[in-house]
C-alpha cells in the first residue's frame, strides 16, 4: 500500500496540487517560472502574530512565495522584519504561545503543513473584559505535531541561527547527528550493513594495498586505496574508516594496519542476534515512512485517514514486540554494536562534507569543543544528511568568517545541483544573496515588498525601501562610493503604520500611501512589487 | 619585526600613536594544581602606527588577535613583550625604528636565527632604556589617566557596552566625572553637544539604553568616546552588530567626526567591504601576526600575500552580474594556542613551499609602504634559503611581482 493514495475529491479549499494554479482571474499576468521545476514549497497569505502583554505584535502579515526545486530564494530584510518568523512558521517552530499562526497555508508539495490549526483551540472572549480564554485541544495538537514531524527533516529541513544553541552540551557530536541520520535515512544504514561483504575475495587484497603504501604515502592515494576497500566490503563508510586508520602514525605500520582492519571487519560479520535486531530496526523505519506518507496524504487531502494509520500502528506493535529479549540488560547493547558503529563513520563522512578537518576527532567532541564556525557546519551538516527537499537556512553563515562562508556558500550550491533541493536563504547580508541566489525576496516589517530574479533586483531595485538597502552597502569593488542610509528607524510592530508599512521612513510617500496597503503587482518578468509608484497588473503569487 | 608603517616623507610629529613587537601570550593553566601549561599566543609580534588624522584598518578572521591589538594599544591589558609609544618625539621615533629594524631578525625564537649578535645586544639595553622614558606600559596610573583621555574606545556590541541603569546623560558625562571636568550644568551642556554630533535628540538625554535601536545605542558609544575630544579612536567592529541601512548611518557619522574633530581610528573588522570604506591603510592579521599592511587601494588592488588574495576573493560582492572565479581556502585556522611553526598560514596556503613550515618568513617592503610578509616575496638581495622551491604547482606560479600596469585583483574578472 505505502504511501495510500487514497481516491476521494480533492477538497477545494486546499488548492489541489500547487504547481498548477487552478484558477487564475483573467486580469492578473502569471510569468512563467525562471526555472520551469515543480513548486515544491508555496506559502500563502502567512500571517503570524505574536499574544505579548505590550500587545499582538504583527510579526507576518500575508506573506507568500512559491519555491522550485532546486531553487535558491533569499530572503532580506532588517533585524525583526519578521524573516526568522517565516522559516519557523513554515515548519511550525513558532512558540505558541506567545506566537500564534493565525492564517495563511504552507502547502509542501501539495500538502497543507498548516491544516488543523483554527481546530487545536478555541478561543471564548471572557465578558467585561477584553481578555479571552482559551482553551487548547491536546489531542489536535499533539495529531498536529506529529504530522509536521513527518515532513521535518527529510522534508523540511532547518538551520538555526545560533549555532551553539541548537546543540545539546551533554551528548557529543556523532549521537546528535547520529541521530539524525538514522531518524531520516536508517533503511539506508540498515540496508548497508546487512548487505556488507567482509568476506569477498577482494577484501583481504584491497587491505594488502592499503596497508604497503606505507604512512607517509600522499593524502590521495590512501584515499583511493581506502575508497576501493570500501568498495570490496560493499560499504562506503568501511572505506572512510580505513582512510582514518590508514593516516594514523604506527611504529610497525604495515602489520598493524592489516591487523587493525581484520578486526575491524569483525563488526560487519554479524551475529543471529543482531541481524535480528538490525531486520525489526529496518521494519520499524520502514513502518514509519509509509506512516509519514500516510500523514502527509492526510495534510494533502484535508480529512482524516483513518484505516490505513491504523494498520500500520498494528504493525508497529507487532515490529516491536517481535524483539522482546532486547529488553534484557545487556543485550540490546551487544545487539545495536554495529549499527552505531556504522553511525558514527557515517557521522563522520557528513562532517568531511562540510570541511570539517580531522572530522573523526570532532565526531568523539562536545559542542563546547568547538569554534563557533564549527558548530555551524555540524548544524549544516546534521541538515543536509537528510538530503532534503526543502533547506530553510536563517542566516547560516552570519556567524562565520569570510573564508568559511565561502565553503558553506560552495556546499549549498552543490547541495541544489546534486540533489534538487529548494533552499531559502534568510540573511540580511546582499552581497551573500547575490552571490548564490536566483531570486530574492525583500522584507519589511512583515511583509514581502519586492521580489525579483536576483540581476534584476541588484540592476534596477523598485521599491524605495529596497533602493535605500541597496544603496547603504559598502561595495568592496567600488569603494569611493558615497554610503546612503535610510532615514528613520524599523517600525514597532505592534503599532505598525497603517496603509504602506514603509510611508514614514519613505522619500517618496504620498498620501494614499497612509491610506492602504498597496497590492503586489507586477513589473516585469518574476519581478513583484508593493508600492504604489508602480501600476502594473495585480501579481499571482 | 617591523611594521612597515613608517613614513619617511611625512614629518614625524604626525605620528600619534606606535606599537613596536606587541605581544601577548595568555596562559593557558589546566593539570593538577592548575600549573601553567602553554600559551594563547593571541598577538605575536605585531608593530602598528597610526598617524594623526588617519584611519588604520584592521582585518583578519575571528581569533587571529585584532581586538587584542586594540586593547594592548589603549592598555587596558599589560602586554607581554613590546611597546607602545603616545605621540613620540621625532627623533625618538626614528631611532625607535632603526633599533627595531636591528633587532627584527631575532624576533621570533624558531626561525633559526642565532645568537645575539653583540650590536643587537646594545639595541636591546638602548630599547629598553628608551621605553622605560616613553613607552605607556611604562607610565604610571597618574601618567596614564592624561593619556587615556586622549585614546577612546567604541566597542563591538551596543548592547552589553551600556549601563543598563544609567541614564544616556550620566553614561556619556560619565568621562567628564571621571576626568573631573566641569560641574553639573557644564557637563549637561557638553552632553547635548555630543548628542547633536551623532545625530541624536535632546530628549533622549534622559532615557535609558534599552529604549533604543541598536544604531542608536551604538551613536551614544561614540558620543561618550566623543565626551573627552580624543584624539585617537579605537573602533572595534562598530557595526557588525548593526544592519546594513543602520551601518551606512553610522559609518557616515564616524567620517564626518573625523573629518571634523581630526580624528585618528583604528579600524577594527572582519567585514572587508566596510574596511576598504573607511580606512587609509590596511593590516591583514592572520594567527596573531600581520601578514601584509599597504595602503587601501593598493592592498585590494594588488594584494601580495596568498593569504589576502584568499580573504578577498571570498568576499561576497553584491552584484550578481560578475562572475569570479573563487579562491576557496580548505580547512579552518589552527588554534593560537599551538600555532603552526614557521608562517602561520602554511597548512592553508594554495602555494605552500617546504621552507614555510621552517623558516618564518621576514616582512619586506615590496612596494613604498606596502608591506609583505611571505616567502614568496624574498628581501632583495638576500640568498634563497633551502626549501625556496615549488612543492606543487598552482595558478599563480612566480614570486615574480605582478606588473603595476594590471591590476590584480585574485577573482575579479569582468
Amino acid at each position: 500500500m505505502g504511501a495510500s493514495v487514497i481516491p476521494g475529491p480533492v477538497v477545494g479549499d486546499m488548492g489541489g496540487d500547487a504547481a498548477v494554479p487552478t484558477a487564475i482571474p483573467p486580469t492578473s499576468v502569471n510569468f512563467p517560472s525562471p526555472t520551469g521545476q515543480p513548486v515544491v514549497v508555496d506559502v500563502r497569505d502567512l500571517t503570524t502574530y505574536f499574544y505579548t502583554y505590550d500587545g499582538v505584535v504583527r510579526a507576518l502579515e500575508g506573506v507568500s512565495f512559491k519555491l522550485r526545486r532546486g531553487e535558491l530564494l533569499g530572503l532580506v530584510g532588517e533585524t525583526g522584519c519578521g524573516k526568522s518568523v517565516t522559516a519557523f512558521s513554515i515548519t511550525r517552530l513558532v512558540a505558541e504561545p506567545p506566537g500564534r499562526i493565525v492564517g495563511g497555508k504552507v502547502l509542501f508539495r501539495g500538502a497543507n503543513l498548516l491544516w488543523g490549526l483554527d481546530g487545536e483551540a478555541t478561543f471564548k472572549p471572557v465578558r467585561k473584559s477584553d481578555r479571552v480564554k482559551v482553551r487548547r485541544h491536546f489531542r489536535k495538537i499533539k495529531a498536529a505535531q506529529t504530522r509536521i514531524s513527518s515532513v521535518r527533516g527529510r522534508g523540511i529541513a532547518m538551520i538555526f541561527q545560533e549555532p551553539g544553541q541548537a546543540m545539546n552540551p551533554v551528548f557529543p557530536i556523532s549521537d546528535q547527528v547520529g541521530e539524525a541520520i538514522l531518524l531520516h535515512r536508517g533503511m539506508e544504514v540498515i540496508d548497508g550493513l546487512l548487505n556488507a561483504t567482509p568476506d569477498g575475495p577482494d577484501v583481504q587484497p584491497a587491505i594488502e594495498k592499503l596497508a604497503s603504501l606505507g604512512q607517509d604515502a600522499e593524502p590521495r592515494l590512501v584515499r583511493a586505496a581506502a575508497m576501493e576497500l570500501g568498495r570490496a566490503v560493499n560499504l562506503t563508510t568501511f572505506g572512510i574508516e580505513a582512510y582514518y586508520v590508514a593516516r594514523e602514525q604506527f611504529p610497525d605500520y604495515r602489520e598493524h594496519v592489516i591487523a587493525d582492519l581484520n578486526r575491524r571487519l569483525r563488526r560487519l560479520r554479524l551475529t543471529r542476534l543482531q541481524r535480528s535486531y538490525l531486520q525489526r530496526e529496518r521494519r520499524l523505519a520502514e513502518l514509519d515512512q509509509e506512516m509519514r506518507g500516510v500523514l502527509l496524504e492526510e495534510m494533502r487531502q484535508g480529512t482524516l485517514i483513518g484505516p490505513p494509520k491504523r494498520r500500520i500502528r498494528s504493525a508497529q506493535m507487532r515490529a516491536r514486540s517481535r524483539g522482546f529479549y532486547f529488553r534484557v540488560w545487556g543485550v540490546k547493547r551487544r545487539a545495536s554494536f554495529p549499527l552505531r558503529e556504522e553511525t558514527f563513520w557515517r557521522v563522520v563522512s557528513v562532517l568531511e562534507g562540510v570541511q570539517i578537518a580531522n572530522p573523526a576527532q570532532v565526531a568523539r567532541g562536545y559542542p563546547h569543543e568547538l569554534s563557533g564556525g564549527m558548530v555551524q557546519r555540524v548544524m549544516i551538516a546534521m541538515a543536509l544528511s537528510s538530503d532534503p527537499d526543502v533547506l530553510l537556512a536563517d542566516e547560516p553563515t552570519t556567524a562565520l568568517d569570510v573564508t568559511i562562508q565561502a565553503q558553506i556558500l560552495e556546499l549549498m550550491r552543490d547541495l541544489r545541483h546534486r540533489v534538487g533541493t529548494a533552499i531559502l536563504l534568510i540573511t540580511h547580508d546582499l552581497a551573500v544573496v547575490a552571490e548564490v541566489a536566483d531570486r530574492v525576496a525583500v522584507m519589511y516589517a512583515g511583509q514581502i515588498i519586492e521580489m525579483a530574479p536576483v540581476k534584476e533586483l541588484f540592476s534596477s531595485p523598485l521599491h524605495p525601501y529596497s533602493q535605500g538597502l541597496l544603496s547603504s552597502i559598502p561595495r568592496f569593488d567600488q569603494p569611493n562610493r558615497k554610503l546612503e542610509s535610510i532615514y528613520g528607524s524599523v517600525p514597532n510592530l505592534i503599532h505598525p503604520p497603517t496603509g504602506c508599512r514603509f510611508h514614514p521612513r519613505c522619500p517618496h510617500a504620498m498620501p494614499m500611501c497612509q491610506e492602504s496597503r498597496p497590492p503586489l503587482t507586477v513589473e516585469g518578468p518574476g519581478h513583484h512589487v508593493a508600492c504604489f509608484l508602480y501600476k502594473g497588473p495585480p501579481a499571482v503569487e | 619585526m617591523l611594521g612597515g608603517s613608517y613614513d619617511a616623507q611625512a614629518s614625524d610629529s604626525d605620528i600619534l600613536l606606535a606599537g613596536f613587537n606587541l605581544r601577548k601570550y595568555f596562559p593557558i593553566r589546566g593539570g593538577l594544581f592548575s600549573t601553567h601549561v602553554g600559551d594563547v599566543q593571541a598577538v605575536d609580534g605585531v608593530s602598528i602606527t597610526v598617524g594623526r588624522g588617519e584611519t588604520v584598518g584592521l582585518v583578519g578572521e575571528s581569533g587571529c588577535g585584532k581586538t587584542t591589538v586594540g586593547r594592548l594599544l589603549m592598555r587596558l591589558i599589560e602586554p607581554t613583550s613590546g611597546h607602545a609609544f603616545y605621540r613620540p618625539p621625532p627623533e625618538v621615533y626614528a631611532r625607535l625604528d632603526e633599533l627595531y629594524r636591528t633587532l627584527a631578525p631575532f624576533a621570533h625564537a624558531n626561525n633559526g636565527a642565532a645568537e645575539l649578535t653583540p650590536e643587537a645586544k646594545e639595541a636591546l639595553n638602548e630599547l629598553d632604556k628608551l621605553a622605560q622614558q616613553y613607552s605607556i606600559f611604562r607610565k604610571s596610573h597618574r601618567q596614564m589617566m592624561e593619556i587615556r583621555s586622549k585614546f577612546q574606545i567604541v566597542f563591538q556590541d551596543p548592547f552589553s557596552s551600556l549601563g543598563p541603569r544609567l541614564l544616556v546623560r550620566d553614561i556619556v558625562a560619565e568621562p567628564l566625572e571621571v576626568h573631573h571636568i566641569g560641574n553639573s550644568t557644564e557637563r549637561n551642556q557638553r552632553v547635548l553637544e555630543l548628542l547633536a554630533d551623532v545625530g541624536l535628540n535632546p530628549e533622549h538625554m534622559w532615557r535609558f539604553p534599552h529604549e533604543f535601536s541598536g544604531g542608536q545605542r551604538q551613536r551614544i558609544c561614540i558620543a561618550r568616546a566623543l565626551a573627552l575630544r580624543p584624539e585617537f579612536i579605537v573602533l572595534d567592529e562598530p557595526t557588525s552588530a548593526l544592519d546594513v541601512s543602520v551601518q551606512a548611518q553610522v559609518l557616515n557619522i564616524l567620517q564626518r567626526l573625523q573629518d571634523q574633530y581630526n580624528l585618528s581610528y583604528l579600524f577594527i573588522s572582519h567585514h572587508l567591504s566596510v574596511v576598504r570604506a573607511v580606512s587609509d591603510r590596511v593590516l591583514v592579521m592572520y594567527l596573531g601576526r600581520v601578514c601584509e599592511e599597504a595602503p587601501t587601494d593598493e592592498l585590494f588592488q594588488r594584494p601580495l600575500h596568498p593569504y589576502t588574495q584568499a580573504l578577498l576573493s571570498a568576499i561576497p560582492i553584491p552584484d550578481p552580474t560578475l562572475g569570479r572565479t573563487r579562491l576557496v581556502l580548505s580547512g579552518d585556522v589552527p588554534s593560537p594556542a599551538a600555532p603552526p611553526s614557521g608562517c602561520r598560514f602554511h597548512t592553508r596556503c594554495p602555494s605552500v613551499m617546504p621552507v614555510c613550515s621552517r623558516v618564518d618568513p621576514p616582512n619586506v617592503e615590496i612596494r613604498p609602504k606596502h608591506w609583505v610578509s611571505c616567502h614568496l616575496y624574498p628581501p632583495p638581495g638576500a640568498e634563497a634559503l633551502p626549501g625556496m622551491e615549488r612543492a606543487t604547482t598552482s595558478p599563480s606560479t612566480s614570486s615574480a611581482l605582478p606588473s603595476d600596469s594590471a591590476p590584480i585583483t585574485p577573482g575579479i574578472t569582468g
